[in-house]
């Protein structure tokens, strides 16, 4: 078990008329537990630049999909910036169809804005979105030196057996996709949650000598993530964010 | 007027070297180098409500002009959490004895920053609060 402790003291001897002066500490641990939290992504630092200001766009910093959802993650960051105008929006993705909150940026809820200097300490609940889901069932006749072609990858049948073929398909790689098999099924799962993904013949393409067919069925629509973090840097030239995450 | 906001982020072990970040800030005003200059001050709540309710209002005159929120949960059970909300999306939860520091945008008047005690029954659970606004914004208070 890892110990981990954040601090914060908060100062002013002039905000108001009597000192301000506080501080706290926070041992930080896995969700409802006392067991210290054991992983983080480390210290980083992501430096943003875009060709002009009218070009400027959000940046994915953390995707939900890669951490625990509801867990006590603790996320760090800092705008290293030393020119005061200089800001970063921090947002999460919504969970809204439509925006609500008056911005230019519908799908984002916009928490807050980091200037030079700023650092912000925050929990982060990391609810992903549903992966898209779809199976290949591999049937009828097939041969040796038959393909099947998904994402930019290419499996040769080494043999005429749709269970051989699926298994195959299932032992490769996707950029996207991670996938099981079953039999002569192989099941592909989208490894990001994503609303705007269906697969299809065109996608997945079965090429057979003879009628060997690799008949495509969506089982899961994939809906957005809704708590992905995304930052914007309010200028296109050079902006560096620092970054940690430390979660479950 | 400064206030500065500390951050010391330490472990011995969570990874192969320590981890040791210091970090201060001085919470100026919107884009430039003007002292914050406004608090609500520390206030503190017993909260016994398992649904969101408001803890900060957002304000049109606040929009997009410097604010920073200061929330801790003051509970000692480990399994109390408290739900944080913005715009009526979660943010995280702050389990027993978690802070957080964030800035806040006001991006209009539905920004507003809610809490819940999400395990609270009339059997137990409440959550001792404590949280503190610094801001730049000056129509926080309500029409009479």
């Amino acid at each position: 078990m890892a110990t981990t402790t954040a601090t914060l003291t908060l100062a002013s001897t002039d905000l108001l008329s009597d000192t301000l002066s506080m501080t706290t500490s926070a041992t930080l641990t896995t969700a409802g537990t006392s067991t210290g939290v054991t992983q983080t992504t480390g210290l980083g630092r992501k430096t943003t630049t875009f060709d002009s200001s009218g070009v400027i766009d959000t940046v994915v910093l953390f995707r939900a999909d890669d951490y625990s959802a509801d867990g006590a993650n603790k996320i760090y960051l800092k705008n290293t910036s030393t020119t005061a105008a200089e800001f970063f929006t921090v947002f999460l993705t919504g969970d809204r169809a439509t925006d609500v909150h008056g911005n230019a940026d519908p799908g984002l809820t916009e928490l807050g804005r980091l200037y030079a200097g700023d650092w912000a300490f925050f929990p982060w609940n990391a609810t992903g979105g549903t992966k898209e889901q779809f199976t290949v069932t591999f049937a009828n006749t097939w041969a040796a030196g038959d393909t099947f072609t998904f994402d930019g990858i290419t499996v040769v049948a080494a043999d005429s057996t749709v269970n051989n073929i699926a298994a195959q398909v299932d032992a490769a790689q996707y950029p996207n996709w991670v996938t099981s098999v079953s039999g002569a099924v192989v099941t592909f799962v989208s490894r990001y949650s994503n609303a705007s993904l269906e697969v299809d013949t065109s996608e997945a393409v079965s090429v057979t000598a003879g009628d060997g067919t690799g008949a495509v069925a969506t089982t899961v629509e994939g809906t957005r993530s809704v708590s992905d973090i995304y930052i914007k840097p309010s200028v296109h030239t050079a902006m560096t964010l620092e970054h940690m995450l430390i979660h479950q | 007027m400064a206030t500065t906001a500390t951050l010391t982020l330490t472990s011995a072990d969570i990874a192969g070297d320590p981890v040791n970040v210091s970090k201060t800030t001085t919470c100026t005003k919107a884009g430039g180098t003007i002292d914050l200059d406004q608090s609500t001050g520390m206030n503190r709540i017993i909260l016994r409500e398992s649904t969101n309710k408001l803890l900060l209002g957002a304000t049109a005159g606040g929009n997009d002009l410097s604010a920073k929120v200061y929330l801790i949960n003051k509970a000692t059970d480990p399994t109390q959490f408290v739900t944080v909300t913005i715009n009526a999306q979660t943010i995280g939860k702050l389990y027993a004895g978690d802070w957080m520091f964030l800035p806040w945008s006001q991006t209009d008047t539905s920004a507003d920053i809610e809490v819940a005690a999400t395990s609270y029954t009339t059997a137990g659970g409440s959550i001792p609060i404590e949280y503190c606004l610094f801001h730049e914004d000056s129509i926080r208070l309500a029409d009479a």
